[in-house]
C-alpha cells in the first residue's frame, strides 16, 4: 500500500457494560471484569436467559444536547462525545461537508418500532424504526455533513463500516470519517435469541470445552478516521492504522455459518493482501469467539489455514465474555482494544476461559492479561447471513 | 461536495421485478395514474422452486428474481456468479420491515423465523441461492444507500477486488402500508415495490461520488424514473440505470441523484 493511502485511527469513543470511555473499557479488560447482569430496562420474565450485558446508566448522557430519547442514538452521541473530547471537542476540525459518518449496526432503531407498534403515536416512533436513523442523529449531532451511511452486515457491521470509511478517505469522498458500530438491547432481540436457544445460562466461555452460548450485550464503539498524511499534518497523536479489511459472503446458511469457514478465510486473506502483511507478521488476533460451540471450532480451523505454522504461535483473544456480544458494536471495540493492547503493552484474557477446547487449540490468553505489544493485529468478525469481515490494524 | 473517483464499471445489465410485474417494459407511463388510488402497488410473492424457499420471506425471493432476470438480459450463465470472484452489494431501506413487525408482534416469533428478521436476509439468500461468496456488504437508506453501493462496487472493480459485482435493492411496503400511511409525509405515492439489481464488471471509464446533507424532501429525488416507477426507495436508482441503458446509448454518461431523509448522494457515471 502507498503511504500516502494509510488511514490512521485518530482517537475513539466507547459505551461499553464495562466502561464509559476508553480508560475504564481498558481497565476492565484488564482486571477481567464482567459486565453481565439480569436486564432492568424491559422485562424478562418470560425468557429462558434474561442476563445480558446491559449499561445500567448512561454515564456520558447529555440530555439538553440530544433532542432524541432512542436509546441507540444515545449510545452513540455518549460515544461520539468521548471521542470529541480527545480532539478539542464540537464541531470537528475539518470542513463539515467533508466528515462522514459510517456506522455498521444489526438492530439500528428497531426499539422505536417495538413502541411505535406498542400503540405510541408520535411520529418520530415510525422515522426513528428506519434502521439508519440513529447514524442520522449522530451525524446531526456531529454537524457532519458529508456522507451519513449504515452498514448492515449484521454482528460483523463494525467491521464492515471501518472498512468502507477508509475506502471513502482513500477515495477522497471525505476528508475525516467517524465510524464505528453499535446495538442496543431491547425485547425484539432478546426474544429472538431466546426462541433460537443461542444464550447460554452459564457464563460466556470462547473456546472453553464447556461453551454452551453466548450472552448478548449493549454498546457503542467509535473511531475518528484521517488519511495519514492529514493526521500528520495537524500533528497529533493517533491510535493507530487500520492497514486492510475485506468482507465476504458465506453463501451456505442463513443462520449458522459456513461449516467451512470459507467467507471468513476469504476475508482474512483479503485483509492482510490489502495491508500487504504475510502471516509471519501478525502478532494477536482479536477473535470473533462468541463462545458457541460452532463459532469458535470453525474460526481455530480458519486460522490454522490461513496462519499457518504461525497460528501457534500467536496470542488470540476473545471478549465476548467481558461484554456480551454487543453485535453490531462488537467488531469495533475489538478493533480499539487491538490498539490499546499495543498502547498498555498488554493483551486482555479471554475471561472464563479455563478448560481448553482440544479442538481449540492455539494459543488463548487465558487466566490473566499478557504482557505482549502487539504491533501488528487481526481481527475477525462473523455474522447472520453468512456475513464476515476482516480487519488488520497496526499500533501507533 | 468534492466527489471521490473512480474508474466506472461497465453495466453489463440490469434486472427488474415490480409491483408492475417483470422488467422495465412493465412500468406504466404515470405511475399514479396507474395505481388508481393505491397507497402501495404490491409485488406479491414470486412462486420459486426448491425446499429451501418455502421458509424464506418474500423479500428475499424478489430479491433472487430480480438477480435471475439480470443474468436472463446479460445471457450470463448463473454457474458464472458462484465463487469469490462476485461481489454482493445491497441497498434497502424498507424490506425488513415486514419480518421485524410480524416478529414483534407475535405472528412470526419462531426459531426459523427470527433470522429473517435481519437485513442482511436478503441478500444471505441470493449469495446462497448462487453460490457468492465475494466481498459483501448491506447499504440502508433509500436512493443514497444504492449509490453508494454502485460506488463502492466501482472501488472493489477497480481494486481487482472482484471480477464482477451485483448491485441489488430490494423494497416491500404492503404488510407494513398502515404505518407508511402514518408517516406519509415521509415518503412519495404511490409505493411501489420493487427488487431491482445490475450487474456491473470492469470497465474505463469515471466514475464520481459525493453525498451530503439536502434541504429536499425526503423521498427519492429521480424526476421521470419516480413518474414511471412510483417511489421505491432503494430500488429507483438502478431502475433509472436500466432505462438509461434502454434508451440505447452505446456508453452510459449518467448523473444519478438521490435524496433520503435529509441526504443527497450524486454519480456521475460515465461508461468508456
Amino acid at each position: 500500500m502507498a503511504e500516502a493511502d494509510r488511514i490512521a485511527i485518530v482517537t475513539a469513543g466507547v459505551v461499553t457494560p464495562i466502561g464509559q470511555d476508553l480508560d475504564a473499557f481498558w481497565s476492565a479488560l484488564v482486571t477481567g471484569a464482567s459486565g453481565i447482569s439480569r436486564i432492568e430496562r424491559f422485562p424478562v420474565d418470560d425468557l429462558r436467559v434474561p442476563r445480558a450485558g446491559e449499561i445500567k446508566k448512561l454515564v456520558r448522557e447529555r440530555p439538553e444536547e440530544v433532542s432524541t430519547d432512542c436509546r441507540a442514538s444515545r449510545l452513540l452521541i455518549a460515544a461520539a462525545d468521548e471521542l470529541v473530547a480527545h480532539v478539542g471537542g464540537r464541531p470537528l476540525a475539518a470542513d463539515p461537508r467533508r466528515v462522514a459518518v459510517v456506522l455498521g449496526t444489526a438492530l439500528g432503531g428497531v426499539e422505536e418500532g417495538e413502541r411505535a407498534l406498542r400503540g405510541e403515536r408520535r411520529p418520530s416512533r415510525l422515522a426513528g424504526a428506519f434502521y439508519d436513523s440513529p447514524a442520522r442523529a449522530l451525524g446531526q449531532w456531529l454537524g457532519a455533513e458529508g456522507p451519513v451511511l449504515t452498514i448492515s452486515t449484521a454482528c460483523a457491521s463494525g467491521a464492515t463500516a471501518l472498512g468502507l470509511a477508509a475506502d471513502l478517505l482513500r477515495n477522497g469522498a471525505a476528508d475525516v470519517a467517524v465510524a464505528g458500530g453499535y446495538d442496543i438491547l431491547c425485547r425484539f432481540v432478546m426474544k429472538g435469541f431466546d426462541v433460537l436457544r443461542s444464550l447460554t445460562r452459564d457464563e460466556v466461555r470462547p473456546f472453553d470445552r464447556r461453551r454452551s452460548g453466548l450472552l448478548l450485550g449493549e454498546a457503542a464503539g467509535l473511531v475518528l478516521m484521517e488519511r495519514e498524511r492529514d493526521a500528520a499534518e495537524r500533528g497529533g497523536k493517533c491510535l493507530g492504522y487500520l492497514l486492510g479489511h475485506a468482507s465476504a459472503s458465506d453463501g451456505s446458511h442463513i443462520a449458522a455459518p459456513d461449516p467451512n469457514g470459507r467467507g471468513l478465510e476469504v476475508s482474512i486473506r483479503g485483509a492482510m493482501s490489502q495491508a500487504g502483511i504475510s502471516p509471519e507478521e501478525i502478532e494477536f488476533v482479536s477473535a470473533h469467539g462468541t463462545g458457541t460451540p460452532l463459532n469458535d471450532k470453525i474460526e481455530t480451523a480458519v486460522l490454522k489455514r490461513v496462519l499457518g505454522r504461525r497460528a501457534y504461535a500467536v496470542p488470540v483473544n476473545s471478549m465476548k465474555a467481558h461484554t456480551g456480544h454487543t453485535m453490531g458494536a462488537a467488531a469495533t471495540l475489538e478493533a480499539i482494544m487491538c490498539l490499546l493492547a499495543w498502547r498498555h503493552g498488554q493483551i486482555p484474557h479471554t475471561l472464563n476461559l479455563e478448560q481448553p477446547d482440544p479442538d481449540c487449540d492455539l494459543d488463548f490468553v487465558s487466566t490473566g492479561p499478557r504482557p505482549c505489544r502487539p504491533r501488528i493485529s487481526l481481527s475477525t468478525s462473523l455474522g447472520f447471513g453468512g456475513c464476515n469481515a476482516a480487519l488488520v490494524l497496526e499500533g501507533a | 461536495m468534492t466527489p471521490g473517483s473512480v474508474a466506472a464499471p461497465r453495466l453489463r445489465a440490469t434486472g427488474l421485478l415490480s409491483g408492475w410485474g417483470q422488467g422495465l417494459g412493465a412500468l406504466p407511463e404515470d405511475a399514479g395514474a396507474a395505481a388508481a388510488g393505491r397507497a402501495v402497488v404490491s409485488a406479491g410473492r414470486p412462486t420459486l422452486a426448491g425446499d429451501r424457499f418455502r421458509r424464506a420471506t418474500r423479500e428475499c425471493l424478489l430479491g433472487v428474481v430480480a438477480v435471475e432476470d439480470a443474468l436472463k438480459e446479460a445471457g450470463f450463465p448463473r454457474a458464472l456468479l458462484a465463487g469469490n470472484g462476485t461481489a454482493l452489494l445491497y441497498a434497502t431501506a424498507s424490506a425488513y420491515g415486514a419480518s421485524n413487525r410480524a416478529f414483534i408482534e407475535g405472528a412470526g416469533a419462531t426459531t426459523l423465523h427470527f433470522p429473517y428478521t435481519a437485513p442482511s436476509a436478503v441478500p444471505a439468500e441470493v449469495a446462497i441461492e448462487f453460490g457468492i461468496t465475494g466481498p459483501y456488504v448491506i447499504f440502508l437508506g433509500g436512493a443514497p444507500a444504492t449509490l453508494s453501493a454502485l460506488w463502492y462496487a466501482a472501488t472493489l472493480l477497480a481494486s481487482s477486488a472482484c471480477d464482477r459485482a451485483l448491485v441489488l435493492a430490494v423494497e416491500t411496503f404492503d404488510e407494513c402500508a398502515d404505518l407508511y400511511a402514518r408517516g406519509r409525509w415521509l415518503v412519495g405515492r404511490p409505493l411501489v415495490e420493487a427488487a431491482a439489481c445490475a450487474l456491473l464488471e470492469p470497465g474505463a471509464g469515471a466514475l464520481s461520488y459525493s453525498e451530503g446533507r439536502s434541504r429536499r424532501p425526503a423521498r427519492t429525488a429521480a424526476g421521470g424514473v419516480q413518474r414511471r416507477l412510483g417511489e421505491a426507495f432503494a430500488c429507483t436508482p438502478l431502475v433509472e440505470l436500466g432505462m438509461a441503458r434502454a434508451a440505447g446509448a452505446a456508453s452510459l454518461d449518467l448523473r444519478l441523484t438521490g435524496v433520503w431523509r435529509g441526504s443527497e448522494a450524486v454519480l456521475h457515471w460515465v461508461e468508456m
